[in-house]
């Protein structure tokens, strides 16, 4: 059965592509499977400037989850270009580039660089990063913002916007809305939820920066439903995230209505599980004779 | 090269003071050198705990062993494991020991839990024919696990602090004696017992390698959970340009 989908102007090999922040640059999974079979990867979120990224402790356990509090930490985006991108091309990946910035001048200046490249599928801008002090967030939560980014960056490239959700956001639809309304080609949802955990012998919190973005299995109800009231309010493609580590966990997102699903934290338990979601997805449309395509939405209340 | 693999436990054994030692039945597991760790966890158990526990090999080959201390959850759930349990184990990751300098006497500064990595790099030395000095220190003769191990394979010399066994003290103390142009020191342990045997190795000018810990999430560069900086500044990553690094590298006042 088909397994290919279109999100937006772009056509992925099947529905299955892989988080930002929990996939490197991609190049760190080759000695495990063939990374180039997966719909897309999604790389660390990239800046305008290398990034350091946040002092330790980082991360934490949580029941069923995880919080961490990286601060972005990357090579830049022009290291992104001259050394990952050419190896991610060679071996056949397909790349949506995750940006990040703390300005709108500085998003439009990271897709001007990208769109000198070829061989990047789409621009996920990131405004709901949770562990810098500036930008991210700030404008994940506003729709004016959030659709005057979109404008902005939309116009400075040819290359696909999508955005990627907080759901911190008052309104996740208005801002899911305001961003389709400014030229998104897809929204991704969600992002992690901010957390916390104290360290009771230190009478601290674990993590050096207070708190962090909270992820994992425990997550997957609560973007469930915002993936679910999405897909009934806007009209672009949704690519889901929140939580998926097995194929079960992607059908239901698909049948929540989105087009598409990334899995994140999974793959630090797992470096094999996106893979493992992607055959089981096949394997399930070979089962009931469906497309992959045709698996979107099959349980949004107005279908029935 | 790291590879993924599901193996069953084939022996538990407790050594006393919430130590045990887990050796898995693993056939098809790759070649690890001493210093090298692997991520794991049991598959019972779901999802929580969530990740994966990174430990080092106390011993490579077709039946790999980790030394454990109860710490947590993970830990705790590893020291009720029964033979036959399923594990995965995601190895061999990281950086080994450095091959050591010709003709210097290694000595091996080891504390606690951290003596894992250093008994596997006591077996190499030893069969290499060279006959390394251990310096094993505890809070107290409870927290000394594999000593005896230790004894049989090398010169040992143990310290506690409440002098129930050995020299009553620290590592620091005989360390200072020990020291001279023809040894080089490897040392794992408490992140207070490296730092202060670095900066002794630093001001005698002593070559010293030092095996690293910080929690992790993946164990091959992907989470950016274990960052320690460095004395230029930068951060390395535990899992790949660690655990075994130049102690004079690490920047040990860093607030890590």
């Amino acid at each position: 059965m088909k397994q290919s989908i279109t999100i937006g102007s772009a056509e992925l090999s099947n529905p299955v592509l892989t988080a930002s922040g929990t996939f490197g640059y991609g190049l760190e999974f080759q000695e495990f499977f063939d990374v180039g079979r997966l719909g897309a990867i999604c790389t660390k979120g990239l800046s305008l400037e290398p990034r350091l990224g946040n002092r330790p402790t980082r991360i934490a356990e949580t029941p069923a989850g995880m919080l961490n509090a990286i601060g972005l930490a990357n090579v830049g985006v022009e290291a992104f270009c001259t050394e990952k991108l050419p190896k991610l091309q060679d071996q056949g990946v397909t790349v949506v580039a995750n940006i990040f910035a703390s300005t709108t001048k500085d998003f439009v200046a990271i897709a001007e660089r990208l769109a000198r490249e070829s061989g990047v599928l789409a621009l996920e801008l990131n405004v709901s990063c949770p562990n810098v002090s500036e930008g991210g967030i700030e404008f994940g939560k506003n729709p004016n913002m959030c659709a005057e980014l979109t404008a902005a960056t939309k116009a400075a490239t040819d290359t696909p916007i999508w955005v990627k959700m907080s759901p911190e956001a008052p309104s996740i639809i208005a801002v899911a809305q305001a961003c389709e309304d400014a030229g998104a080609e897809a929204i991704t949802a969600i992002n992690t939820i901010r957390g916390m955990r104290i360290d009771i012998a230190k009478r601290q919190p674990v993590l050096a920066r207070g708190m962090g973005g909270f992820s994992g299995p425990s997550l997957k109800p609560v973007a469930l439903r915002i993936v679910y009231e999405l897909a009934a309010s806007i009209g672009i493609p949704i690519i889901a995230i929140g939580g998926i580590s097995t194929t079960e966990d992607a059908l239901e997102f698909l049948f929540a209505g989105a087009s598409a699903i990334q899995v994140g934290t999974a793959s630090f338990i797992d470096p094999l599980a996106a893979h493992h979601v992607r055959v089981g997805i096949e394997n399930y449309c070979e089962a009931h004779q469906l497309n992959a395509s045709d698996l979107i939405g099959l349980a949004q209340a107005a279908k029935k | 090269m790291k590879k993924l693999i599901t193996a069953p436990l084939l022996d538990r054994e407790e050594i006393g003071a919430g130590y045990h030692v887990l050796t898995f039945d693993a056939p098809d597991s790759p070649a690890a050198a001493p210093g090298q760790f692997l991520m794991m966890r049991a598959t019972s158990w779901g999802d929580a705990p969530l990740l994966p526990r990174p430990m080092s090999y106390l011993s490579g080959g077709d039946k790999p062993q980790v030394l454990i201390k109860v710490i947590g959850e993970g830990t705790a759930r590893m020291a009720t494991a029964q033979p036959g349990e399923e594990y995965s184990l995601l190895g061999p990751l990281g950086k080994t020991w450095p091959e050591s300098t010709l003709g210097k006497t290694p000595i091996l500064v080891a504390g606690g839990v951290g003596v894992a990595p250093l008994v596997f790099l006591a077996r190499r030395f030893q069969a290499q024919g060279v006959q390394p000095v251990v310096l094993y220190g505890g809070r107290t003769d409870q927290d000394l696990p594999l000593s005896d191990l230790l004894d049989s394979i090398a010169d040992l010399h143990v310290t506690t602090e409440d002098g129930s066994r050995g020299d009553k003290g620290r590592v620091t103390g005989p360390l200072m004696s020990m020291l001279n142009d023809s040894v080089e020191i490897f040392t794992c342990g408490p992140d207070r017992m490296m730092a202060a045997v670095a900066t002794i190795a630093q001001e005698r000018q002593v070559p010293c390698q030092a095996s690293l810990e910080a929690p992790m999430a993946c164990g091959f560069g992907v989470c950016l959970g274990c960052p320690v900086m460095k004395t230029s500044g930068e951060y390395l990553y535990t899992c790949v340009d660690g655990p075994c690094v130049n102690a004079a590298d690490i920047d040990w006042n860093a607030d890590q």
